[in-house]
């Protein structure tokens, strides 16, 4: 808009005047915007790029050391654990079904007096203290104590939870023996022992037909001991080797520090020290071919033992029963048979696998890379094996993201449509704000609902019996995806509905005109003239609302349930009521704890490199859909 | 034929139930929407307010916004009587009763007391970041509106502009403390080992260290300021081109430089634009907690940022408590129970009311703003 | 405007040293609970000049505190690490360690469960995810839901040492902040275990298991099998007022606080 300066006039001062200056100081004002942005990629390269070399090594280590080795074994034992898990469910599932209603009544009657216990705990304790502590039995302090406790008394039992498994008459009688308790008195009330008494001897009347299915197991559990001694066996071996070889690598380190700072010390005698300090941390060479040989020793009794435990397997297997009556147990069971055929594959080819694994396979780099990128595991602070395995948090932030858009995309999008093109005047005045006020609402105060009050009344809701045919109901955990995303669409909506409304009012009038006259109703004109008109503009409105969501920190380090694990979707849609950790959740929650300069501090680095790069790409995006949508 | 009135429909047009479905359907939504909002409101107010307001004069618990943050004791004398006491007085309790034995005690951490500290840290972090962010987002806009042509320097410039906005508040979080809390200079004489770069100042035994400011209220207002200078920057320009042309151009011809024509005929008249707009970006500054969390907040502080220091300077190196990472710790570290609720609720409350006052305040300034300046 | 930004980069430049600040960082299970009242302790003992700051984010924040200086006291649930302490001692920093008092780590599990009590296997085979079911290990059936500290935890790596075996956390577990957040996720789970120092083991709601036949009480902690100390570190020769501080904590009157707050005095042991 200025073209005074673009040529020097002749006459205008030539070299340094304030006019200069001053434009200068605002150039260099708006040149700043640049300056951060290259900090922020500069410094964030800088702390991340560390990461892969460092941890380039740890794999190294766990390779030299000998973990992988036991890894390789251990991933069969962990498989025979779960898999005899599996079948023990089955059959105290098949019990617990046959028992279902002494179950319940035992249940009910433990809930009642626990229920309680919890609301007249605190008079009760009064009292018993007051008794311990030798107070006269007469005295009148006691005597309000104890009015004071039938009070509360009578106010819990009013309160009671309900017992649909109990008749009216036991339910009465239980309330009648809670009333007139003792205060001294340290038992069960007679019908929560007697009930309790009823479901243990149900559940050995029950598994005494299953005698035979109960020696199967117990014998594919007892299949496992050896190979397991072994493996404990090992464990201690490479574990001490990886101590070693860490001891050294610190040690190493250390000299070098303890170096660099006598280099800086500031009095001789100080220096002196220092390198003194460093000639004892020199570290001798860390052995590690001899305990690799010893482990190597093992090999034919790894084999052998996995060889032993596949046999017996394949035997035990075989006396699964065909079925099972109740529809849980015949479920796991189900589940059962499904994983033995991999179960037993995995056990055939370990003797291959462990003959051929070799300590000296060199680890590139592109290894430390790879197992960032697509590794399923983030383990950290651990006394095995650290992994930096980036997907279980990729997978979270992009479920809880999906969530969000399904449900902030209908409503902001719909809502902009329904501003834009059908409200009159008042309605506009009330929405607009409403939903600007939305905007302003901090993300922790979402956070901090979501954690007090959405979750818990999310999972009230999934406990209703006539909920239980939603899939994932009803839910484990109150803090999940599905929880965090309701409250991310909350977030993201006034984003997707001021941008979709902005495109809507940006399409020229003349398009609405023109439809108008050729006699289209208000439905076809907006949705067959305006809203096809302005898509770019709401696709960009979505995509700026996508990277507000995967963005978002608070909510989900509040809300998500913080579980590092790709959610299991053998439950279908239920698996978005599991709970999960996110990238921007990981870097909150751990960039406190960790030492700086450590591989677990680069790798949050780098994850927040990652975060970076998606919602750059996606803003990116979006604002060449807002570019193209300018008519 | 003859008669052209039966060409006019009359009665409701074809495909009118359908017209009305799709209405009502959005118009559901949207008021959903509204509803949701409304209740989330309610509840805050309904269990925040009781906490802020009594029913006695001067009907504000003023304790409540002025107390320091304590650990809240819960108790029973021997007469069953029920007490909840923030720690001071709780050690009063004590002295006082010396002997008596004290029942069923429980304690809870940031419960008792009131919130001055997270309220003075989120102001002094706030106006910190708006100062920073002020001077040197107007000043960039000064530049983009006033003195800058087409030139790849002024694309880059936008295009760091555009993507700023974009980046995370976490990413903000770990540049500031990879930046500000590890890697600026100060000057010191004891360099820290982490220092990137020492350079000896020949007075005494300083030397500039990169070593940064720690964890620290400067290094805090200095990461938002970065994070809100993108939103700072993009509405002073548009206040700052919102004056009419004209005034420049008068100003020019009756012979001012353009920096006078700027100071004198643009820079008055955008002002109130730009104040307006930065309460909004407040708002944004005030409720944000991943780019504090590492760069200057601290869960618990007994003492007000200014109270006991050497020197004026510490305030700015001293971490402070602040609003939202307050009611982070209310909402992730303590329980949820009848004793915590005074604190979590009114937190919350007072946060909201805050917000809400600077958005409500920014919406009716900016509504009254458009009716007054007119050209 | 110009005498502003002056003014804040001058102030900007300059390193300050906090004479009467005394700030701890460190361990959550101290640092939430035990040490935030203690300092009111301290304070209403007479010390109203020393100002606290206290950030509890996990036993492993303290040492990086200590070395850089932005803590004069550091808070663990852990002994310090060799290369910890090395890396303490090349920045100048010789740590000095002061057992403050002891702790027994908790099992807790919903109030109503109908357990009582477990075996250490029992916990091992719980907290590895061996076993996934209540009815596995004679509870009511249900899926085990577990709760575990977040990795910084001075209690995370003490857990996964005294009840695990040294082997890795399911990736079902959920890691959580801290001790009370725990405790409330459990008390709101009726299938859920956790673990939580003694002082937070009797939320209501949950309940603690006994182990082996030892309920989780003070005059078991030398038996209990899952039993630790707490430490204090400082710098070798401490602020006047961190030395008070510690002096403060290890006097009759600083021990009864321990006490009260529900962890172990040392006296009660010797």
């Amino acid at each position: 808009m200025s073209k005074t300066d673009e040529v020097p006039h002749r006459f205008s001062k030539q070299g340094f005047s304030l006019e200069k200056a001053i434009r200068f100081f605002f150039a260099s004002n708006a040149g700043l915007t640049i300056v951060i942005l290259v900090l922020i990629i500069a410094f964030l390269l800088k702390e991340g790029l560390g990461f892969f070399p460092g941890y380039r090594r740890e794999l190294e280590v766990y390779r030299i050391a000998g973990l992988e080795f036991v890894d390789l074994s251990r991933s069969n034992l962990t498989a025979h654990e779960q898999l005899s898990s599996v079948l023990n469910r089955a059959y105290f599932a098949q019990i617990n079904g046959l028992c279902a209603s002494e179950l319940k009544r035992s249940q009910e009657a433990a809930a009642v007096f626990n229920a309680y216990s919890e609301r007249s705990a605190a008079t009760h304790d009064l009292i018993v203290s007051n008794l311990d502590a030798g107070i006269a039995p007469d005295s009148e302090m006691l005597a309000t104590l104890r009015q004071n406790h039938a009070a509360s008394t009578r106010k819990a039992l009013a309160e009671l939870p309900a017992t649909p498994h109990l008749t009216r008459a036991e339910r009465a009688a239980l309330i009648q023996s809670i009333a007139t308790r003792e205060v001294s008195s340290k038992d069960d009330p007679p019908l929560v022992t007697a009930l309790a008494a009823q479901y243990a001897a149900a559940q050995q009347t029950h598994a005494e037909p299953l005698a035979g299915l109960r020696g199967t197991l117990d014998a594919f559990d007892a299949a496992g001991t050896d190979l397991s001694a072994l493996v404990s066996e090992m464990t201690v071996a490479v574990t001490a080797t990886k101590e070693a070889i860490q001891a050294g690598d610190v040690l190493e380190k250390n000299r070098t520090t303890l170096v660099a700072a006598a280099a800086h010390a500031k009095t001789p005698a100080a220096r002196e020290k220092l390198l003194a300090d460093a000639q004892t941390s020199l570290a001798a060479k860390t052995d590690i071919d001899g305990p690799m040989q010893a482990l190597m020793l093992r090999k034919p009794a790894c084999i052998a033992a996995h060889a032993d435990l596949r046999q017996a397997c394949a035997g035990i297997l075989d006396g699964l029963p065909a079925a099972l009556s109740q529809p849980e147990a015949e479920r796991l069971l189900r589940v059962a048979r499904k994983a033995i055929p991999a179960f037993m594959a995995n056990l055939e080819q370990a003797p291959q696998r462990i003959g051929q694994w070799r300590h000296d396979t060199p680890v590139p780099l592109t290894a430390a890379i790879g197992s960032f990128l697509t590794g399923k595991d983030w383990v950290t602070g651990g006394e095995w094996q650290d992994f930096y395995g980036i997907l279980p948090l990729l997978v979270g932030s992009l479920m809880i993201s999906l969530v969000a858009l399904c449900l902030a995309i209908p409503a902001g999008v719909g809502a902009a449509i329904y501003v834009n093109q059908f409200a009159s005047r008042l309605e506009q005045a009330v929405i607009k704000p409403v939903i600007e006020f939305i905007q302003a609402i901090p993300s922790v105060v979402l956070g901090f609902i979501g954690i007090l009050v959405f979750g818990s009344v999310l999972r009230d809701i999934s406990q209703f019996d006539s909920l239980a045919w939603v899939p994932g109901f009803p839910i484990e955990e109150r803090l999940n995806i599905f929880t965090a995303g309701c409250l991310l669409a909350l977030m993201s909506i006034p984003t997707i509905f001021t941008l979709a409304e902005d495109a809507l009012n940006n399409v020229p009038a003349a398009y609405a005109e023109a439809s108008d006259a050729l006699g289209a109703s208000r439905i076809q004109t907006s949705f067959r003239v305006i809203i096809p008109a302005a898509f770019s503009g709401i696709l960009a409105a979505v995509l700026l609302g996508l990277g507000r969501v995967i963005g978002e920190t608070m909510v989900v380090l509040l809300v998500a349930g913080n579980r590092i694990k790709i959610p299991d979707f053998s439950s279908g849609i239920g698996a978005f009521l599991q709970p999960s950790h996110t990238l921007t959740g990981i870097i909150a929650q751990e960039l406190g704890e960790v030492p700086l300069g450590s591989v677990h501090y680069r790798a949050l680095f780098v994850v927040g490199i990652l975060l970076f790069a998606i919602v750059l790409g996606i803003n990116a995006t979006a604002h060449k859909f807002v570019s193209r949508s300018r008519h | 034929m003859n008669n052209p009135e039966s060409l006019i429909r009359t009665g409701l047009p074809k495909g009118h139930g359908k017209d009305l479905a799709v209405r009502v359907l959005l118009a559901a939504g949207t008021y959903l929407i509204v509803i949701i909002a409304a209740l989330l409101f309610c509840k805050i107010i309904k269990d925040g307010a009781p906490v802020l307001f009594t029913t006695k004069a001067p009907y504000v618990d003023l304790g409540f916004l002025l107390d320091k943050n304590e650990t809240l004791h819960v108790f029973d004398d021997a007469q069953g009587q029920r007490h909840q006491l923030p720690a001071s007085k709780y050690s009063e309790y004590v002295k006082h009763h010396a002997g008596a034995t004290i029942y069923n005690e429980q304690t809870f951490s940031y419960s008792g007391g009131g919130i001055i500290g997270p309220i003075v840290g989120t102001v002094l972090l706030t106006v910190g970041s708006m100062v920073l962010a002020l001077f040197f987002g107007v000043s960039a806009a000064i530049y983009l509106s006033e003195y800058a042509r087409q030139s790849p320097f002024i694309h880059a410039v936008r295009l760091a502009i555009l993507n700023l906005a974009g980046i995370p508040s976490i990413v903000f979080g770990l540049f500031g403390f990879s930046v500000f809390v590890l890697a600026v200079p100060v000057i010191t004489s004891t360099p820290a080992d982490r220092s990137l770069l020492i350079l000896p100042l020949f007075f005494g035994d300083a030397v500039l260290s990169f070593q940064g400011w720690n964890s620290s209220l400067m290094a805090g207002c200095a990461t938002l300021a970065c994070m809100i200078l993108p939103v700072i920057i993009t509405a002073s320009e548009e206040s700052l081109r919102a004056v009419p042309q004209g005034f420049r151009d008068a100003a020019l011809a009756m012979g001012a430089t353009r920096w006078q024509a700027i100071r004198t005929c643009v820079l008055p008249f955008s002002i109130p634009g730009i104040l307006t707009s930065s309460l909004l970006a407040i708002t944004r500054v005030a409720g944000e907690t991943a780019p504090i969390m590492f760069t200057a907040a601290v869960a618990a502080k007994d003492d007000l940022p200014w109270q006991a220091l050497a020197n004026p300077f510490d305030l700015l190196a001293s971490q402070v408590q602040a609003l939202p990472y307050h009611i982070y710790t209310l909402a992730a570290r303590i329980p949820a129970s009848e004793y915590t609720q005074r604190a979590q609720y009114g937190s919350v409350f007072v946060f909201l009311i805050l917000v809400a006052s600077l958005s409500f305040g920014s919406m009716l300034l900016r509504a009254k703003l458009r009716s007054k300046l007119k050209w | 405007m110009k005498t502003i930004s002056v003014l804040i980069s001058a102030t900007a430049m300059l390193a300050m040293a906090n004479a009467q600040t005394l700030s701890l960082k460190g361990s959550d299970t101290l640092g939430a609970k035990l040490v935030p009242q203690l300092a009111e302790g301290f304070k209403a003992a007479g010390n109203t000049n020393v100002k606290f700051e206290i950030a509890a984010e996990g036993s492993t924040t303290a040492f990086p505190a200590l070395a850089n200086g932005t803590a004069q006291l550091g808070m663990s649930s852990r002994k310090v690490k060799d290369e910890e302490r090395t890396y303490c001692h090349a920045q100048g920093v010789a740590l000095t360690e002061y057992q403050i008092c002891y702790d027994m780590i908790c099992v807790i599990v919903n109030k109503n469960s109908p357990l009582a009590k477990l075996t250490s296997a029992q916990v091992a085979k719980i907290f590895t995810g061996q076993v996934k079911d209540w009815s596995e290990i004679g509870g009511a059936p249900g899926k085990i839901s577990i709760y575990t500290r977040n990795t910084s935890s001075g209690t995370y790596k003490d857990w996964q040492h005294l009840a695990m075996g040294g082997r890795d956390y399911p990736s079902s577990a959920l890691k959580m902040a801290g001790n009370e957040q725990i405790a409330q996720e459990v008390a709101k789970n009726k299938s859920g275990i956790g673990y939580v120092g003694l002082a937070y083991a009797k939320t209501s709601g949950t309940k603690a298991l006994a182990i082996d036949g030892l309920e989780p009480v003070a005059k078991n902690a030398e038996k209990y099998p899952y039993s630790r100390s707490c430490f204090l570190y400082a710098p070798e020769k401490p602020i006047a007022e961190a030395s008070a501080f510690i002096a403060y904590i290890e006097s009759p009157a600083g021990q009864g606080i321990v006490r009260s707050v529900g962890f172990i005095p040392f006296k009660d042991l010797k």
